[in-house]
């Protein structure tokens, strides 16, 4: 090596020191800034909260069982000791919302994180190999099963599988899994083009890593954002299968199936419908706007 | 334009076909025999007689075999007949289709007509009382499940009006005005989701447009902020009404399973209901092809029609 | 895939014998277009078109020429982070190319690359110790306490404070960023590494700071560089050798000053002509040749020589004929006719 000219001064490293700053961000500072910016989000999710709580501690909230029948108060109107009037065979229609959430939360949460699971699997590897064929055979899958409208595709497959809580799950699934994968495969066309993916690849690692350290995290964002509206369409979808006959089976409650214990009794007891139908709609709007906050607040272009 | 649509128009052929041979597969993997399922019921049916009523629908073939069967008599409009009464599906799907068309058809109109209003209505004046009250009509409009929309609206009626709607069906043809007193209910709950959607991109569009440079002239002159709006709302509320096509077609159409059965509506949706429930293979199958078949070809048409609205969008 | 005529592509014998530690042999890349609904390939963009040239232990190769010219997707070739279409790439007597994933991961260790952009090179959501201690996992070298230490040591190497390991990107300046991105090249003790326009980011000032970190690196651990850039001042202060890359070919090969001082190419003349030369620095080069026009897009490269379009001193022969690489005196090839007059031969393939 001949020894040339250096163009200017020899590195000082102190002068190129000045970036201090916090080491780690805290959550609630975060959390605090969503609250400012997006307060219909924030107060949804405080919904959701209260939702999830009152689901869970049912037992300690409401005095009767959720198939504990009354024989001497059947189809009495809201009000008094039955807070939400009591349906045809006597049971607190009030406590059987309460168990209806679990139901209807548990089958949605398990949905979206299983259904999610697969549908961000699918997404990542056909996304990282886009164009190749992995990628058109899980695409013609995802294309097939996005062809057939969400409630007929549900209706077909939870009939075939049976009414079960398991199987209501399998079949709502099938309308997470394409929709995940939409959202994962095209943030995984992105950011395979990054330079911090060809430095993964020259540091040696293979595709599973690459995939789960460099993949994952990067589009955990839009994922929270899709994982939240489709919890919203997940609990309408379960609704309406329980409402068919063909999603959770009798006794649990489910907000569903007292939706359409109800149908037969719309005149007389209207109560029996629009209690389980308005907290279903309560929960489904809570993460629509829980959703589209999330959207604004991660991403300023979608910002109105 | 011309290639995109040729391509396009393809692939859903291929999606159909697709779609065809899931559901196919997807019956032929349920455990239990058909025909025993059928039968089950009726007292004194011998092996033999469950042996011809096999051997009569080809279910004794090979699986293969009977999706060529199936491939090869769909081509030409023949899904064979139903379990329940050896009808013909395709004549089934040929009475049912019209009445799903045309409730789908009404949804789609009064969630247009809606949705145009209230989001002209909302961008009058941004964040006034009028506007965050339609706001959150449109939101909850996203948010309610339409089948309970559907059972609301009855209760209500009935409750407070003393009025339901009739029970048996009517063609347009017979008696118009039963007709809708059957049909505009449902028609309302499942348009309210594609309101709701139209509604809110048709504000955030007007509203931009409202903001841009050459409309701020426009008003400068002295047009006044409503005859503005009028004219361009009519021009933009095009896209968002292909938009939320493309959006809500599944929706208004899976939908149909369960209003028609809420409503008494002998459509597809209740069809494709009574032959789940019946286990009537042959029409489940020919019912899921024909709900995807419109889908899709729905979803070609949204994707064409925005080239045509906008030509700024090149296809690739 | 048609493999072009290898008569013109400047091959520079390896000065001591030895055997080089990078030996690249009409590398060819070429990306198809396709069009029509049965997606035919009707054309292909020829990115790189057929280049060789060697890198010897501890020395430094500059590979210049403008954007869009193929010389980065040389760097990806060599890395193995693009297949290429032809063409053979040897690395310590290995053939890579035709390697499988398994053991292709073995030898990534001895040979890693610097990007351009410091921050999109370096993964946002990971702490520096991971992404600068990612290859040690990867080949199963260290973890944790192990690992932590030895990021601390490249850090002190790459002249940054161990104390920031647990930092993000973000939270560093882009000359900071661009030497955790060599310190990353470093962790595995590799004897190559490719620069991809890794100081092109940076400003003058960061600029002369990082070249001078490679340089004080290639003292220290014996390194060899393939220094890819579009700046040929920047190119000369650190190269042996440089190869002058015009639309996925290689037009001209010579030592650094040599080239600076005299260019036997009217491209390398151009190319010099469009650098900021500072007059103080002596050799005060003046803007004699302006190539005109725009660079001709690579699926439709020019017949004959591929730079006449532009070239100021075309004649007849220059648009029908692909030039050969002459030899010079001096250890210098050019593809330029102009030099047929002088030449010792013509390289052959």
């Amino acid at each position: 090596m001949t020894d040339r000219s250096v163009p200017s001064s020899a590195a000082s490293l102190a002068a190129q020191t000045t970036v201090p700053g916090t080491v780690r961000r805290p959550a609630g500072r975060a959390l605090w800034r969503f609250v400012r910016e997006q307060p219909f989000a924030a107060a949804a999710l405080a919904v959701i909260v209260v939702l999830v709580l009152l689901s869970v501690l049912a037992p300690l909230i409401t005095p009767f069982g959720p198939t504990e029948q009354n024989r001497s108060a059947i189809q009495q109107p809201p009000g008094g000791r039955f807070l939400m009037g009591t349906d045809d065979l006597g049971r607190d229609v009030f406590t059987r919302v309460l168990y209806g959430a679990r139901t209807s939360m548990l089958v949605s949460v398990v949905t979206v994180v299983a259904g999610g699971a697969v549908g961000v699997a699918i997404g990542i590897v056909s996304g990282y190999f886009g164009g190749r064929w992995a990628d058109s055979l899980f695409q013609r899958i995802m294309d097939t099963l996005m062809a057939i409208p969400g409630l007929v595709l549900l209706l077909f497959i939870a009939a075939l599988l049976g009414p079960s809580i398991r199987n209501s799950i399998i079949a709502l699934s099938l309308l997470v899994i394409p929709a995940v994968n939409r959202v994962a495969r095209a943030e995984m066309l992105r950011i395979r083009e990054e330079p911090y993916v060809d430095a993964a690849r020259a540091n040696g690692c293979g595709l599973p890593r690459i995939l789960i350290r460099h993949g994952l995290p990067n589009l955990f964002a839009p994922l929270m954002v899709i994982a939240s509206l489709l919890f919203a369409g997940v609990l309408i979808a379960e609704s309406a299968l329980s409402y068919l006959g063909v999603g959770t089976p009798p006794p649990t409650a489910s907000w569903g199936r007292m939706l359409s214990e109800g149908t037969k009794f719309l005149e007389i007891a209207p109560w029996m419908v629009v209690f389980p139908g308005g907290a279903l709609t309560l929960a489904v709007l809570a993460f629509n706007l829980l959703g589209d906050g999330l959207r604004d607040f991660l991403d300023p272009k979608h910002r109105r | 334009m011309v290639e995109y649509a040729l391509r396009r128009a393809l692939y859903g052929v291929l999606v159909i076909f697709m779609v065809t041979v899931f559901v196919f597969l997807a019956l032929r993997a349920v455990p239990g025999d058909a025909v025993r399922i059928q039968l089950a019921d009726a007292p004194g049916v011998t092996e033999e007689q469950i042996a011809e009523r096999t051997a009569a629908l080809g279910l004794d073939q090979p699986v293969l075999t009977q999706l060529f069967h199936f491939l090869g008599g769909a081509i030409t409009g023949d899904f064979g007949a139903s379990f329940s009464d050896g009808s013909s599906v395709g004549g089934l799907i040929a009475d049912r289709l019209p009445v799903t068309g045309q409730l789908g058809l009404m949804a789609l109109a009064i969630g247009v007509v809606l949705g145009v209003v209230i989001g002209m209505a909302s961008a009058v004046r941004p964040n006034g009382l009028l506007d965050q009250s339609l706001r959150l009509v449109s939101v909850s409009g996203l948010s309610v499940p339409s089948f309970w929309l559907g059972l609301l609206l009855v209760t209500y009626l009935a409750v407070y009006a003393g009025w339901s709607p009739p029970l048996i069906y009517q063609g347009p043809a017979e008696n118009l005005g039963g007709n809708l007193a059957q049909m505009t209910l449902p028609a309302l709950a499942l348009g309210a989701a594609a309101m709701a959607s139209i509604a809110r991109m048709l504000r955030s569009s007007l509203l931009e447009v409202l903001q841009s440079d050459h409309l701020r002239t426009v008003r400068a002159r002295g047009a006044g902020r409503g005859t503005t709006l009028f004219k361009h709302a009519t021009r933009n509320s095009l896209l968002p009404v292909f938009t939320v096509l493309g959006l809500q077609a599944g929706g208004i159409l899976g939908g149909t399973v369960i209003l028609e059965s809420i409503f008494g509506i002998p459509g597809m949706g209740s069809l494709t209901f009574e032959a789940v429930q019946m286990r009537d293979y042959p029409v489940v199958l020919g019912c899921v092809i024909v709900y995807g078949a419109v889908f899709v070809v729905v979803n070609i048409v949204v994707d064409l029609m925005y080239g045509v609205i906008d030509p700024r969008v090149r296809y690739r | 895939m048609n493999t072009p005529a290898t008569t013109t592509q400047p091959r520079v014998p390896v000065p001591g014998g030895r055997e080089p530690l990078l030996a690249v042999t009409d590398l060819v890349k070429h990306y198809p277009i396709t069009k029509g609904l049965l997606r035919r390939t009707v054309a292909s963009v020829r990115a790189v078109d057929g280049v060789s040239f060697t890198v010897g232990r501890g020395e430094t190769v500059g590979l210049v020429g403008e954007s869009g010219c193929g010389k980065s997707t040389v760097a990806k070739m060599v890395t193995r982070l693009v297949q290429p279409t032809s063409g053979s790439v040897r690395f310590a007597g290995t053939e890579l190319t035709g390697l499988r994933a398994r053991e292709l991961r073995e030898f990534r260790r001895r040979f890693h690359i610097v990007f351009q952009d410091p921050y999109s090179s370096l993964d946002p959501r990971l702490r520096i110790v991971e992404s600068v201690g990612e290859p040690l996992v990867a080949h199963r070298i260290a973890t944790g306490a192990a690992k932590r230490r030895r990021v601390c040591e490249l850090m002190e190497l790459v002249g940054l404070s161990p104390a920031h390991i647990d930092r993000y990107p973000h939270q560093f300046s882009g000359g900071q960023a661009q030497r955790i991105g060599i310190a990353r090249a470093l962790a595995t003790g590799p004897d190559l590494v490719v620069c991809d326009e890794a100081v092109s980011s940076l400003d003058v000032s960061i600029q002369a700071q990082v070249l001078n970190l490679l340089k004080k690196l290639q003292r220290e651990l014996g390194l060899s560089y393939l220094f890819i850039a579009h700046d040929l001042n920047v190119v000369r202060y650190l190269s042996d050798r440089v190869f002058v890359m015009y639309l996925g070919r290689i037009v001209e090969v010579g030592p650094a000053a040599g080239i600076m001082q005299r260019p036997a190419h009217p491209y390398t003349d151009a190319l010099i002509g469009s650098v900021a030369t500072p007059t103080s620095s002596g050799g005060f080069r003046r803007s004699r040749v302006v190539a005109r026009g725009e660079v001709p897009s690579p699926s439709r490269p020019p017949p004959g020589c591929r730079f006449h379009p532009r070239c100021p001193e075309a004649f007849d022969l220059c648009r029908v004929q692909q030039p050969p690489a002459y030899r010079l005196t001096g250890d210098r090839l050019s593809a330029c006719h102009l030099r047929a007059g002088e030449a010792e031969g013509v390289r052959d393939g």
